[in-house]
């Protein structure tokens, strides 16, 4: 009886400890809450979000512009590739998007790359959520146009006519973009990218970053 | 009867406590019961996919396999698997189909199949569960339990599209998690407690910690007890987990819903803390 006491102190004490002790000396709470409870699991819930290929004016929650983004249009289309190291979908996507711009990178990384597209400069970033600076972390709901908070996220940013101004206009798509292929996925993101660089061209005389 | 509607009041104040993100309220701890973080109106992160994000696709997150697991064992320790008799809002669902599972256990088949030879060795699915689909083939593979688990499409993907019917499409696995699904609502409609017998592995988790859990069911002092007891069997047809509880010593298997207790003429069943 008096090991099982023992025991059963002892156990406590190991939990108790550890709990704390994870809690007090390591970001686990912080990645848990960041990492698996705000971000939609899309493999838990077996479903993939419509891809809806709209451009929109309006951020996802009201939000301003990040001022990457705004400063990034002057030269061109914005590209935004927001990922997790646990997930599907992005390691589905991962290729999909080296091979539509012909670029490599770790998954783990930040990348920030400016490159041409149809001969205009497409500032292309890619952000791992679980690895991702504050600023970037923080950009990820503002264009979560459909609200779903989901991963892998695309966001194209190009600039539209709205109120005699002109402003950034873009649209997102989200998972694995409701295809089967990797032909079809880059397919549609080409296609996606196209339509951007067109209104850019169309706009992009008028656009002045300050003026938000 | 009292102590079952202290029970039942626990198990529904838990399952409001598991959806307080319906009102904003999200935290960063795991359940320590299944509950599916893709709920729309989930607080916390489901244990095992934490455990999943820690060892996907070979990597190692220590403190993400460790979090769950002190989490799970701090109830574990305390109480065993108190949990899923008074917490789980999986268990809640049991309970009321255990009713519907209960009057069919009249039909021969449903009884030959409860009572076949293999029954005790099929409680041993949940470890295989637990170590081949959670752990060894997230790392060697990629996701597999959480993306076919059935708990998700209840929890998850039905509550999801309920609320939002034209916002998502199906993915591939799907169908073969509608099937997984539909194959639970059979498990537990036609075996008392079927998911946490054989399937569960959060419980596989917390049976462990039965056999050294301050908390704990057991029966009265040997002599007296077999002094005493009718050998009625009433513990035996109340206890919802199919636990031969004349002979148990700390079983895995012990939910602590206290059933047992409540149905001995002889008061010769209790919990006991130590």
């Amino acid at each position: 009886m008096n090991k099982m006491i023992v025991l059963q102190i002892s156990a406590l004490i190991i939990v108790s400890g550890s709990l704390g002790g994870l809690l007090v000396f390591t970001d686990v709470y912080e990645e848990v809450h960041s990492g698996i409870v705000s971000v939609l699991c899309l493999s838990c819930l077996k479903l993939e979000p419509k891809t809806k290929t709209d451009f929109t004016f309006e951020t996802a929650y009201g939000e301003p512009h990040p001022d990457f983004v705004l400063d990034n249009l002057t030269k061109g289309v914005v590209f935004l590739h927001y990922s997790e190291d646990a997930c599907p979908g992005c390691d589905i996507m991962y290729p999909v998007i080296q091979n539509l711009f012909n670029i490599t990178f770790g998954k783990e990384d930040m990348v920030y790359k400016v490159f041409s597209f149809e001969d205009l400069d497409v500032a292309y970033f890619y952000t791992n959520i679980d690895h991702a600076s504050e600023e970037m972390e923080n950009s990820f709901p503002i264009y979560d146009k459909d609200h779903i908070s989901g991963l892998p996220m695309f966001a194209i940013i190009t600039l539209g006519y709205n109120k005699d101004i002109i402003r950034p206009y873009y649209t997102t798509v989200y998972g694995t973009l409701g295809l089967d292929s990797d032909k079809d996925r880059i397919s549609l993101l080409t296609e996606l990218m196209q339509e951007s660089i067109d209104i850019y061209n169309q706009n992009r005389e008028g656009y002045n970053p300050d003026q938000r | 009867m009292e102590f079952q509607i202290k029970r039942l009041l626990s198990q529904i104040f838990i399952f409001f406590s598991a959806n307080l993100g319906a009102l904003g309220f999200k935290t960063g701890f795991c359940y320590p019961f299944f509950y599916c973080n893709s709920c729309p109106a989930a607080t916390s992160a489901c244990p095992l996919r934490a455990i999943e994000h820690s060892v996907y696709k070979g990597s190692f997150k220590w403190r993400l396999l460790l979090f769950p697991i002190v989490i799970l064992g701090f109830f574990g320790v305390t109480s065993g698997r108190a949990v899923c008799g008074w917490a789980c809002p999986i268990g809640l669902l049991q309970r009321g189909t255990g009713k519907i599972a209960r009057k069919l256990k009249k039909y021969p088949l449903i009884k030959k199949i409860g009572n076949h030879k293999i029954e005790p060795y099929l409680r041993y699915v949940k470890y295989v569960t637990l170590i081949g689909l959670v752990i060894l083939t997230t790392a060697l593979i990629g996701f597999m339990f959480t993306d076919i688990c059935p708990v998700g499409i209840l929890t998850g993907t039905i509550p999801t599209l309920i609320l939002y019917p034209s916002k998502f499409v199906p993915n591939p696995l799907f169908w073969v998690a509608l099937v997984i699904f539909i194959l639970f609502l059979v498990l537990i409609f036609t075996v008392e407690r079927g998911w946490c017998r054989y399937f569960c592995p959060v419980g596989a988790i917390l049976a462990p910690f039965n056999k050294i859990s301050l908390l704990h069911v057991s029966l009265v002092q040997r002599e007296i007890f077999e002094k005493e007891c009718l050998h009625c069997n009433a513990c035996l047809n109340a206890c919802p987990m199919g636990i031969d509880v004349i002979n148990m010593n700390r079983d895995p298997e012990c939910i602590l819903c206290g059933k047992c207790i409540n149905v001995c003429p002889k008061n010769l069943i209790k919990f006991e803390r130590g």
